[in-house]
C-alpha cells in the first residue's frame, strides 16, 4: 500500500506540472472553438514565445517583466499574421481539413527548423537554476514556484472567462463560434474574432511557455509534443467546451504522474498517445458528464 | 555519380510510399497521417527478420508487408467509423503510439536505431542495383495502382469516396472496402519500408515521425492528390530540391535545419500558388473530399 503522503505529493506536484498544460489546452480548445479549425501552427507559435523568451533573458539580459510580454507580442503577431496571410486566405478558397492541416503542421515545422537553426537542439531552460524555496506542509513539499505556477494558471483562466463573459470582444468570440454568417449579419467582423482569438491564445500559449521552460529543458522540437497534449485536452474535454479541454489535460496529466507507482516513466508517454486514440475512437465528442436535472420548484416562477 | 544515384534510390523508395498513399488518401478519401508508421512496420520487420533469422531479403520484405497489412487492419476496423479531422487524429494518437513502442522497446534498438542489418549487394555495385531495384519498383506500384483505379473496383472506390450513402444504399459494403483499400495502401507501404531498411542498413524512430507524415502528405498534395502522377512528381520535386544546398559544404547543424527550412517553404509556397497540385485532378470527380469545398466559418463548433 503506498502511503497517503506519497500520493498526495504526487497528487500536487502533477497538479503544478499541468499547470502549463492546462493553458496549452485552452488556448488550442478556443482557436478551435472559435474558428473550427485544429491550429496545428500554434507549436510555432509555442517555440517563438519560449525561444523570444530565452534571447531576452539571457543573451540580453533583460528583466522577465519585459521579457514576458515582449515574448507575448511576437507570439501574438505570428499568430494574427498566420491568421491573415495564411487561413484567412485558405478559408476564401473553401478550401478543405487536409489543406488546413498541410499549412497549419508545415508552418509550425517551418518555424521550428528556423528556430533549430538560430538555437540548435540542446534543450534549454530559461533561467540558470530551476530550483526553488520549499515548505513542507503536512508532509507534502511546496515550492514556491508551484504556487506561482498554479496561481498564474488559475488568474488566466478567471481573465479569460472574464473576458469571455463581460466584454464586447469575448462576446462577438462566443457568437462566431456558435454561428460565425449569423455573427457577420449582426455587424460582428469574424476576421477580427479570429484575430482576437489569436491574441489571447498567444498570451495564454506565453505564460505556459513561461512556466513550461522554467522547468525544464526545452528543443525546438518539444512544442510538436506539447501541442499534441493540447489536442487530447481538447478532444476529451469536448470540442466547443474551453475550459473542459483545461480540466481534461489536468486529469491527463495526474493520471501520467500516478502512472508511475505501476509502470516505467518511458513509458507515460504510450499513456497519452493510447488515449488520444482512444478518446477519438470511444469519445470522439468528449467525454459528456449526466446534466444535473433542474429541480421543478426551481424553475417554476413564485 | 554515386551521390545523385544514391539521391535516385531515396525518390524511387518515396515515389512506392507516396502513391501508396495516395490510393488511400486521394482515390479512397480516407484522411489518416499514419502511413509512415506503416513504412516503419514494414522497415522494422524486413531489418529485424535480416539481422535474427538470415532470410533472404525478398521474403524479409514480404513479411514487412503482411506485418503492415496486419496492423493496417486494426487501424482501420477500430477508427474507420470516425472520419475528416477525427480519423486524422486518430491516426496521429497511432502512429505516435506505435513510435513510443518502437522507441522504447530494446529488441528494437531502441531510441538509437536499429543497426547492423545485413548488406545483402556489396561492392561497386550496390547502390545501381538498388537503384534498378527500387526504380523496378516504383514503376510496378505505380502500374498497379493505376491499374486498380482504372478497373470496376477503382470505380466502386471513386462511388464510396464521393457518396458513400449512396453506395452503401446499393448493397455495398463501403467499410470492407475500406478495410481492403487501407491494407493494399499500407501493404505497399511496408514493401517501400523493406527496401529502405536494406538499402540504408540504419532505422530510427525519428525517420518515421510526424514530419514524415507532413512530408509523404505534402508530396501527394503538391503533386496532385488522386492523380496517378502527381505523387511521383511530388517525390521527386520535394526530395531533389532540398539536395541542392548539399554542395555548399555546410555544417551537419546547419544543413540538417536549412533542409528543412526549404523544404517546408515550398510546401508553403507550392499550397498558396498552386492548390490543386502540379498535376491538378482531372475533374470534380477526381477532387477528394478532403481537399475540396469545406466550411471552416465555425459553424456549430
Amino acid at each position: 500500500m503506498t502511503d497517503p503522503i506519497v500520493l498526495l505529493q504526487i497528487l500536487w506536484t502533477g497538479a503544478v506540472t499541468a499547470s502549463s498544460y492546462v493553458l496549452l489546452t485552452v488556448a488550442f480548445s478556443l482557436t478551435q472553438k472559435v474558428t473550427g479549425l485544429w491550429n496545428f501552427a500554434q507549436a510555432g507559435t509555442m517555440g517563438i514565445a519560449f525561444y523570444a523568451m530565452y534571447f531576452l533573458l539571457n543573451d540580453l539580459g533583460q528583466p522577465l517583466f519585459a521579457a514576458l510580454p515582449v515574448a507575448a507580442a511576437l507570439a501574438g503577431a505570428s499568430g494574427i499574421a498566420t491568421e491573415v496571410w495564411g487561413l484567412d486566405v485558405l478559408r476564401a478558397r473553401n478550401s478543405g481539413n487536409l489543406t488546413f492541416f498541410i499549412f497549419t503542421l508545415i508552418l509550425a515545422e517551418l518555424i521550428i527548423y528556423i528556430l533549430t537553426l538560430l538555437f540548435g537542439t540542446e534543450p534549454q531552460t530559461l533561467f540558470p537554476s530551476i530550483l526553488s524555496p520549499v515548505h513542507i506542509v503536512g508532509g507534502i513539499a511546496i515550492g514556491e514556484w508551484d504556487l506561482w505556477a498554479v496561481g498564474i494558471t488559475v488568474g488566466a483562466l478567471v481573465a479569460l472567462q472574464l473576458f469571455l463573459r463581460l466584454s464586447n470582444d469575448g462576446q462577438f468570440l462566443i457568437a462566431v463560434a456558435d454561428n460565425a454568417r449569423l455573427a457577420e449579419l449582426y455587424g460582428i467582423s469574424a476576421r477580427r474574432a479570429y484575430c482576437v482569438t489569436a491574441a489571447i491564445a498567444a498570451v495564454l500559449i506565453t505564460l505556459a511557455m513561461y512556466l513550461f521552460g522554467a522547468r525544464s529543458g526545452i528543443t525546438p522540437n518539444s512544442s510538436m509534443e506539447l501541442i499534441l497534449t493540447a489536442v487530447i485536452g481538447t478532444l476529451l474535454g469536448g470540442m466547443g467546451r474551453v475550459f473542459m479541454g483545461g480540466l481534461a489535460s489536468l486529469v491527463l496529466a495526474l493520471i501520467q504522474s500516478y502512472s508511475v507507482l505501476v509502470i516505467g516513466s518511458r513509458w507515460q508517454n504510450l499513456l497519452i498517445y493510447g488515449f488520444l486514440f482512444v478518446a477519438i475512437v470511444v469519445f470522439p465528442r468528449g467525454i459528456h458528464l449526466p446534466r444535473r436535472r433542474l429541480r421543478l420548484h426551481a424553475a417554476q416562477p413564485g | 555519380m554515386e551521390y545523385f544515384m544514391s539521391v535516385a534510390v531515396m525518390i524511387a523508395i518515396f515515389v512506392i510510399l507516396a502513391s501508396s498513399y495516395n490510393l488511400v488518401i486521394g482515390y479512397g478519401g480516407l484522411a489518416t497521417v499514419a502511413h509512415p508508421i506503416f513504412f516503419a512496420l514494414g522497415a522494422y520487420t524486413a531489418g529485424l527478420l535480416a539481422i535474427h533469422t538470415g532470410l533472404s531479403a525478398p521474403l524479409c520484405i514480404a513479411a514487412g508487408a503482411v506485418v503492415a497489412i496486419a496492423a493496417s487492419v486494426l487501424l482501420a476496423a477500430s477508427s474507420l467509423r470516425v472520419s475528416g479531422d477525427y480519423l486524422l487524429i486518430a491516426s496521429l494518437g497511432f502512429q505516435l503510439g506505435l513510435l513510443q513502442m518502437i522507441r522504447n522497446f530494446e529488441w528494437t534498438g531502441g531510441p538509437g536505431g536499429l543497426t547492423d542489418i545485413p548488406a545483402t549487394i556489396t561492392g561497386a555495385a550496390r547502390t545501381p542495383a538498388y537503384l534498378a531495384i527500387c526504380g523496378a519498383a516504383a514503376a510496378v506500384t505505380v502500374a498497379f495502382i493505376a491499374w486498380i483505379v482504372r478497373g470496376p473496383y477503382g470505380r466502386a472506390i471513386t462511388a464510396m469516396r464521393d457518396e458513400e450513402l449512396a453506395f452503401t444504399a446499393l448493397g455495398r459494403n463501403a467499410m470492407n472496402l475500406k478495410i481492403v483499400l487501407f491494407a493494399i495502401g499500407c501493404g505497399i507501404a511496408g514493401i517501400a519500408g523493406g527496401l529502405y531498411a536494406f538499402y540504408y542498413q540504419y532505422l530510427s524512430p525519428e525517420q518515421f515521425d510526424v514530419l514524415q507524415s507532413a512530408a509523404i502528405l505534402t508530396m501527394v498534395v503538391l503533386g496532385g492528390m488522386g492523380t496517378t502522377w502527381g505523387p511521383v512528381v511530388g517525390a521527386a520535386l520535394l526530395l531533389a530540391v532540398p539536395q541542392a544546398i548539399t554542395f555548399l559544404d555546410l555544417p551537419p547543424a546547419i544543413m540538417a535545419p536549412a533542409q528543412g527550412i526549404i523544404f517546408t517553404g515550398l510546401v508553403l509556397v507550392f499550397l498558396f500558388l498552386r492548390p490543386s497540385g502540379l498535376i491538378g485532378a482531372s475533374g470534380r470527380g477526381a477532387m477528394p473530399a478532403a481537399l475540396g469545398v469545406h466550411d471552416h466559418s465555425g459553424e456549430g463548433a
